[in-house]
């Protein structure tokens, strides 16, 4: 394993510099079909679940082909989608926001072939590789953040749980039985970096015990002053403390005051919050973005704490099923979940869903709180 | 013959959606298999290791990650995140794994030469593990070591024309839904606005500059589809003035069943024959609509354009000629006063090349924050601390009723002394000759 | 800006070896420089970083500025 430069000079860091560039131009990876009709595209259908057609103005018809995947993907992996994209659709090839890999083509027999050829894809223990899915009334992919493949502050994985979720929700991928379209999303902690507080089902990874304080040798790996400043609720504060005898420098934490964040452990790694017990998961519900016939609302904590059940979380399995099912059977055409929930009442929600309230559900952090208790009436038995 | 065993992540190797761990494992050996001899840069079992440690933590029920750190490229504050495992001795492989933000097109169309060029380089010179995308929308590359840093991104720059993305207290890199490229709904080319503004702040991008992260996405229409109004700091949404086109022909194809509402997003249940009325009429939220048996008429000026009946009969009904978009400011997750959406500050603006409304709006957004910002305060949560008033000050812009859900339901109204009739400096002697102590 | 770039420079150095910490906001500078614009105080840090004397720290989330070399984690994770 030699190093191999690419040019870099690292005596002389700016000599043949480029910086500043920004990306490729977009329009450089425009299908033909797509170049043709941009701006003028008059209509579209859904074929069957996955294969959506874009009607233009000059009569031309584009078939684009939607398949799903894990947002963790391989070279190998990416490069087999290239060889699908070469082979079918001129050599170009687009993902969504959601994670969604799309092929264009430009007649409905090329769609059908293609849509045969990508659900036919396996790995060789068993699962798709590119399963067809992903459009209209029924459930997409998960959009999500790195869990314990890649990130310092998780409470649980995002990866696996996406898995064991999609895996449930499999046949709803591949279908269009849903009243509206129901987005589910993924944070592995409460600074979602993968922003889950408008989705119709949220799943947050949720600390629950304040950071151990490693006060042997804190002061050698951290700056105090920084991780007293990182605290957003200020629990931390500088403090001595006695270890075999000796006097060193740490930090005292008000654990009352901790809301699990870890942006301590962030500036220091002597503070590590991550524990088997304290962690696991928070379900939200009725969040959505659009603005179709209702505003765009947040998701609300309808599940307060499931325990980390590695490696298929069969708890968090159940109760997104139990969610999926109450809401298909009940809500009406258009619906979305949380149009749902408020049109037959939370009180009713919970019933239907079959989740137990809980006084955790009940909102007690800062102003907004008051302003989601009951003020009437207005309720139901 | 797989370096570690990993008999808990292999159960995630089972179920019918892709499994991430089959392709970790797939890339494992072809690692190992090297097929095409390539000398790679960090070590060859890179993919076994991770594969090792997150078996670590799926028994431990902790992440085996440790915080950020100093590596980047030269000059930029961003695009790079260190990367440290807690377990270095058992999985040498991931002691050390970097990830790198690369700049993603606008859209995320991709030609596969260009992508291959992308993949040939990760091979090469990191884990060949990627997210396509990251939740920012970056192509992101899971962990390399620090030396091949500076290489990536010399090869990124010199041969491949494509930069870093944004991480840290910087503009991260923007995103935007495909647009007008193949979307009827599109009221503006968000892709060639995202695209200005990317090359437009380049410097806010790579040096941090901010008290924290701010972002932009670019949507372009109100369905929504890149989630901006929940997921940027500044959001753009596409919007009309004018009136929703009609096509009464296409309207009764609708009406007759000859086309399926919705282009056909119901199809998997019988939801029984379609209903204008109900599914229409009645759901519209303005109740600006009205059917008579024949006819579907609009009263255009009640309209605030929900997309509901555009979305249910698309073949008949589309967006307005007059067409620019609103911009929503503040939108964040939860840390640290609990989630916010954006906010709207300007409810229309032209969004015509070169962009010179938009980019006003923006300077005079971040020259305010930049000074009156708090350390990791996001804008949303300055505009709480010092007011919505206040940002209307800095831009420029007039208070509106649409800059509302509702009034204030309190009189509280901190009253400065310009606004009231004789200022507040009084004589007290001359109160006192109308009133005893 | 008012004051001439080498001062600024200067002042900048010193104010980050006169604290007991090694990594600063952006904003932690704008107080050395209070009648600066902000955009104006950039222009010197990044100036600093092109010649090493700065250099970036990043949890990902955020950035912050230090004397390059300076602080504690560096070194454990053998990156000096």
């Amino acid at each position: 394993m030699a190093f191999i430069s690419a040019g870099y000079n690292p005596d002389k860091p700016m000599e043949g510099r480029i910086s500043d560039i920004g990306p490729r131009k977009f329009d450089e990876f425009y299908p033909p079909v797509i170049a043709r009709n941009k701006g003028k595209w008059l209509y579209h259908e859904i074929v069957e679940p996955g294969i959506l057609m874009h009607k233009a103005e000059s009569g031309e018809e584009v078939y684009t082909v939607r398949c799903g995947g894990a947002r963790l993907v391989s070279v190998t992996h990416v490069r087999e989608i290239c060889d699908i994209a070469d082979k079918f659709s001129g050599g170009f090839v687009r993902f969504t926001t959601r994670n969604n890999i799309e092929f264009m083509v430009e007649s409905k027999d090329e769609a059908l072939k293609l849509k045969a050829e990508l659900n036919s894809r396996k790995f060789a223990a068993g699962s798709h590789k590119f399963p067809v899915g992903g459009t209209g009334a029924g459930i997409t992919n998960i959009v999500h953040t790195q869990g314990w493949v890649h990130c310092h502050t998780p409470a649980t994985d995002a990866s696996g749980t996406v898995k064991v979720v999609m895996d449930e929700v499999f046949a709803e991928f591949g279908a269009h039985n849903m009243p509206a379209p129901l987005r589910i999303s993924m944070a592995c902690c409460l600074n979602m970096c993968g922003a889950v507080h408008c989705s119709d089902i949220a799943i947050l990874g949720y600390h629950r015990k304040p950071p151990l304080i490693d006060h042997e040798y804190l002061d050698n790996l951290c700056e105090i002053p920084l991780a007293v400043a990182a605290c957003p609720t200020g629990a931390i504060r500088p403090s001595k403390t006695e270890i075999n005898g000796k006097t060193v420098n740490s930090v005292a934490i008000k654990n009352e005051r901790c809301m699990f964040c870890g942006n301590c452990y962030t500036m220091c790694p002597s503070l590590p919050l991550s524990d088997k017990e304290g962690d696991g998961l928070v379900i939200m519900a009725g969040g959505k973005i659009s603005n179709r016939i209702s505003n765009p609302k947040f998701s609300k904590v309808v599940v307060a704490f499931i325990p980390n059940e590695p490696p298929r979380w069969p708890t968090l399995a159940k109760v997104v099923r139990q969610i999926v099912d109450a809401y298909a059977k009940d809500a009406r055409k258009y619906e979305r979940l949380g149009d749902w929930a408020e049109r037959i009442g939370w009180e009713r929600f919970f019933e239907k869903c079959d989740l137990e309230f809980t006084e955790h559900l009940i909102d007690d952090f800062r102003d907004p709180a008051y302003y989601t208790w009951r003020q009437t009436t207005n309720f139901k038995w | 013959m797989a370096k570690h065993k990993t008999p808990l992540l292999d159960q995630l190797e089972s179920g019918p959606w892709p499994s991430f761990v089959s392709d970790i494992k797939q890339e494992a050996e072809h690692r190992h298999a090297n097929p095409d001899g390539i000398e790679y840069q960090i070590p060859v079992d890179v993919c076994d290791d991770l594969l090792g440690l997150l078996e670590m933590s799926y028994e431990d029920g902790e992440t085996h990650w440790k915080h950020g750190g100093i590596v980047g490229v030269f000059g930029y504050g961003g695009g790079v995140i260190g990367r440290y495992c807690d377990q270095p001795q058992k999985f040498p492989g991931v002691a050390h794994f970097h990830t790198v933000r690369v700049a993603q097109p606008a859209g995320k169309y991709y030609s596969t030469e260009y992508l291959r060029k992308l993949m040939d380089l990760w091979d090469f010179r990191g884990s060949g593990l990627t997210n396509m995308h990251g939740a920012t929308g970056d192509l992101v590359w899971l962990g390399t070591t620090t030396p091949q840093l500076e290489e990536i991104f010399w090869t990124l720059t010199h041969d491949l024309n494509t930069d870093l993305g944004g991480s840290g207290s910087n503009l991260r890199t923007p995103a935007s839904c495909l647009g007008q490229s193949r979307c009827e709904y599109a009221c503006y080319d968000t892709q060639s606005l995202n695209y200005a503004m990317t090359l437009e702040y380049q410097d806010e991008l790579h040096r941090p500059a901010f008290p924290y992260k701010f972002k932009f996405k670019f949507d372009g229409c109100p369905n929504g589809c890149v989630a901006s109004i929940a997921r940027s700091d500044f959001s753009v949404i596409g919007t009309w003035k004018d009136d929703i086109k009609i096509d009464h022909d296409a309207v009764m194809g609708y009406v007759k069943g000859e086309f399926a509402p919705n282009a056909g997003a119901h199809s998997g249940r019988d939801w029984g024959k379609f209903d204008i009325e109900k599914e229409v009429v009645a759901l519209c939220p303005t109740g600006c609509m009205s059917w008579d048996g024949s006819k579907l008429s609009i009263d255009n000026k009640e309209c605030y354009r929900c997309m509901h009946c555009i979305n249910t009969m698309p073949r008949a009904l589309h967006i307005g000629d007059e067409r620019g978009a609103s911009i929503f400011v503040g939108a964040k997750a939860p840390i640290l006063d609990g989630a916010q959406m954006g906010s709207l500050l300007v409810p229309f603006v032209p969004v015509e090349d070169p962009y010179d409304e938009v980019k006003e709006v923006v300077e005079n957004l971040w020259d305010w924050w930049m000074e009156e910002g708090k350390n990791r305060e996001r804008i949303g949560e300055t505009i709480r601390r010092m007011s919505f008033q206040k940002m209307l000050e800095v831009t420029g812009i007039k208070a509106d009723p649409r800059h509302v859900q509702e009034p204030r339901t309190n009189p509280y109204i901190f009253w400065k002394e310009e606004d009231v009739t004789g200022g507040w400096e009084r004589d007290i002697n001359e109160f006192r000759k109308r009133h005893q102590r | 800006m008012a004051i001439d770039m080498s001062t600024a420079k200067q002042q900048v150095v010193d104010f980050c070896n006169s604290k007991s910490k090694t990594k600063f906001y952006f904003n932690d500078f704008l107080k050395v420089f209070p009648d600066e614009k902000a955009r104006d105080v950039k222009k010197v840090l990044t100036a600093l970083v092109q010649e090493e004397v700065l250099e970036f720290w990043s949890s990902g989330s955020t950035t912050m500025y230090g004397l390059k070399g300076a602080g504690k984690q560096a070194h454990s994770e053998g990156e000096d």
